[in-house]
């Protein structure tokens, strides 16, 4: 049976070619290796979202009045949902920390130069939507702490000169951080960026598949004085069993937060309360949460925040665009290193310094 | 020495022996014109010599009022609907008909100067408005100026007043309220007394006093069959159970047979009443630990990160019945009392059923994810085992 349906899908489908190009598929094999597995830890988790997200989805209602109590009856009474709904919120967090250490690891081993420009750059865009995510859902349960940082998180966008009054608006669906914006969120988290999402995600595969891994500059000098030094592993089935190894261990842990820290709901967004003590965004906007309180009121006659945002946004669209300008010398490399350690650290820092509650 | 030089020593010599009184008044003077700069009266466009005139004369002279003219001289603008109204629209008027009803005012009309009179109260050339919390009338600041005079002993003594009051009100639940909380509705002296016409209220109206604040409570009260006993006994309702000035948090304990509860200096353990008593306070236990264990549980849970909505909904609702239950022991009755702190202990018993179903879940999931950990470590284990037995072939290229 299974050999007919084989058959079946072989003459409509080129599936004997995909197996056979992934049969003849090899991957580097050297002492960087573990770093290869975060982008495809990063891929699992995405895969993951997508689907608790869409179970999510059969009880989960968009608007300010309802939002809440379904998510509140998803994990009180939905079998199960408890489970659901903790893993998509632990996943999205770990799928933040995979994608960053995929960023760095694809950073400090050079793998963004040519012909893998395109790879990079699709992989940044992918961190960028990650994030967006990020965003957009936090809002969704409509609880007290994502209601407020939404609006501090949105409200930093209107000191963009010109547009920025048009960006919050166009965020929120009006003027305030209201039920229009939870819906604006929703549709943005569970439609548009997923759309945008696996468009890239397809892209970005599809080049690693082209180019393949990149072999790290210190590993194709050895390569270059004795091939035999550096060895390729098939990618099927090992570099495939080690991604499995990898995924399975994260879905361990997943299933340990899950049960030993549910994510917490919290109470009901009250638009017409003070916004409670303590409130700010997501871990990973941390860093630039605290940045910002450190920036004076105005530097040289412009407006501190504005500027941060600016220089943030250029940091970032630098990072885009990196593979364009980084040269290729070693000493090029080195200075990409050592900025890249430095936006490590100072993210690092930054976090460490928001969490113990530090203040200007 | 000539005679010009004589008159001139004597003129220094008298110069200097006044001179201490002269600079006294220059600074009581200066004193009351620094603080009048901060008065009410003065933001109004009055001057010193809107109250110190001249008496037939009308020539303004500074010396202070004779204690007994002072209310009436301020009644002469405050009583007067007409003037005030230029002010402020709704002011009151009827401060110095009240004052003239009071202790302090019946005394002085008798030409007892020391009582109280306004400027002891606002006082004098630094009046502020009572919302302002620099009066000395604000609410914050009522016991402490009473206390000047009712906390004094050496002032109460020869009234035959006791001096302990103030001190008393300050270890008070009320005191606490105002004083701690910063809770401007709790009550301070003006607040029982009266402040214009304070008088000490009389043994059957304590009940009305407190009924400001306490509806529901005096409302039973006066429809229990206690109204009538106590008034026949001419014991001060409320106080007999709450003492005056000195109101503690009432706690169930006030309520019992047991040494130290209220309700053990009249009644014992015979009869119908000794019954009902032991029956509530038994309720009131009863509704208590329930409220505690299930607070605990759904504590517990809340902290293991579970979802407990429901639970906390039956312990609020457990709470109100308990709040209510205390109320209505005001109704020296078995029931309503029995039929509400029955509700409440029902309330509670939900709330800790919730918590404990909580808990099970916990204890559910728990063992769900050892289940679960030990399959994945089978299958990570024999994962383990296949990578281990791959052969590695050695690929002489490298790709770039």
């Amino acid at each position: 049976m299974s050999g007919r349906l084989r058959g079946w899908l072989e003459d409509r489908l080129p599936l004997a070619d995909v197996v056979d190009a992934l049969r003849h598929k090899t991957v580097p094999h050297h002492r960087y290796s573990i770093w290869y597995y975060f982008g495809g830890m990063t891929l699992f988790l995405f895969g993951i979202q997508v689907g608790t997200g869409a179970l999510l989805l059969l009880y989960y209602r968009p608007s300010a009045a309802e939002a809440y109590e379904s998510v509140q009856f998803i994990v009180g009474r939905v079998p199960f949902g408890w489970l659901i709904r903790s893993i998509h919120a632990w996943s999205a967090n770990l799928m933040v920390a995979s994608a960053f250490a995929h960023l760095f690891s694809v950073l400090f081993l050079h793998a963004y130069r040519p012909p893998r420009d395109l790879t990079w750059m699709s992989g940044m865009v992918l961190l960028l939507l990650t994030l967006a995510f990020g965003f957009t859902g936090y809002l969704l349960p409509w609880n007290e702490v994502s209601f407020f940082a939404t609006r501090v998180g949105t409200d930093i966008a209107a000191t963009v000169p010109g547009i920025g009054e048009f960006i919050v608006r166009f965020m929120r669906g009006g003027k305030d951080v209201t039920g229009a914006t939870l819906t604006r969120l929703f549709g943005f988290h569970v439609a548009i960026l997923p759309a945008i999402a696996t468009m890239l995600v397809g892209l970005h595969l599809m080049l690693v598949q082209r180019h393949g891994m990149s072999t790290p500059p210190s590993v194709e000098r050895r390569a270059a004085e004795d091939p035999r030094m550096v060895r390729t592993i098939p990618f099927l089935p090992h570099f495939l069993l080690r991604d499995l190894f990898a995924w399975t261990i994260v879905l361990a842990l997943l299933a340990g937060l899950s049960t030993f820290y549910p994510w917490e709901l919290g109470l009901k967004a009250d638009p017409f309360a003070p916004a409670p003590a303590g409130i700010r965004p997501e871990w990973y906007f941390l860093w630039a949460f605290q940045t910002l309180k450190y920036v004076p009121p105005t530097v040289a006659g412009i407006n501190g925040e504005l500027l941060a945002v600016a220089v943030m946004g250029g940091a970032a669209a630098c990072a885009l665009l990196l593979p364009l300008f980084a040269g290729h010398s070693h000493g090029s490399r080195r200075i990409v290193v050592w900025i890249g350690t430095g936006a490590l650290a100072f993210m690092a820092l930054m976090t460490w310094l928001s969490l113990r509650g530090g203040r200007p | 020495m000539t005679r010009t030089a004589a008159a001139r020593i004597a003129l220094l010599a008298v110069a200097v022996a006044l001179w201490p009184y002269a600079v006294q008044a220059q600074t009581t003077v200066d004193a009351a014109t620094a603080a009048f700069r901060d008065d009410v009266h003065a933001a109004a466009g009055l001057t010193c010599a809107s109250c110190h005139k001249g008496g037939a004369t009308g020539q303004a002279r500074y010396d202070a009022l004779p204690r007994p003219s002072i209310a009436p001289m301020c009644a002469t603008c405050h009583s007067d609907a007409a003037y005030m109204r230029r002010f402020a629209p709704q002011v009151r008027i009827d401060q110095y008909s009240q004052y003239l009803t009071s202790t302090h005012g019946k005394r002085m009309a008798a030409g007892e100067g020391r009582v109280a009179t306004c400027i002891d109260c606002h006082g004098t050339h630094g009046v502020f408005r009572v919302r302002d919390s620099r009066s000395p009338v604000a609410p914050a600041n009522v016991a402490t100026t009473c206390g000047r005079c009712h906390g004094d002993p050496a002032r109460m003594k020869p009234f035959g007043r006791v001096d302990n009051p103030p001190a008393d009100w300050a270890g008070s639940v009320h005191a606490a309220a105002l004083l701690k909380r910063g809770d401007t509705s709790a009550p301070t002296c003006s607040s029982c007394h009266g402040s214009h016409g304070a008088t000490p209220p009389g043994v059957t109206d304590v009940v009305n006093v407190c009924a400001q604040c306490h509806v529901r409570e005096a409302q039973l009260f006066r429809a229990s069959p206690k109204k009538e006993i106590f008034d026949a006994l001419g014991q001060a309702e409320c106080l007999a159970c709450h003492s005056n000035h000195r109101i503690e948090s009432p706690s169930d304990m006030l309520v019992g047979l047991q040494k130290g509860a209220v309700c053990a200096e009249c009644h014992d353990e015979t009869g119908e009443s000794g019954a009902t008593i032991r029956t509530q306070r038994d309720d009131l236990d009863r509704l208590s630990a329930g409220l505690a264990s299930a607070d605990a549980v759904l504590t517990r849970a809340e902290r293991a990160g579970m979802l407990v909505d429901e639970g906390r909904a039956a312990l609020r609702d457990a709470r109100e019945h308990q709040v209510q239950s205390r109320v209505l022991v005001h109704a020296f009755a078995a029931q309503p009392f029995g039929e509400t702190a029955a509700q409440g202990i029902m309330s509670a018993r939900r709330a800790q059923e919730d918590g404990d179903a909580a808990m099970r879940e916990l204890q559910v999931r728990r063992r769900g994810l050892a289940v679960a950990t030990l399959v994945i470590l089978a299958f990570l284990l024999t994962l383990w085992l296949k990578i281990q037995r791959l052969p590695l072939s050695p690929q002489d290229s490298t790709r770039a």
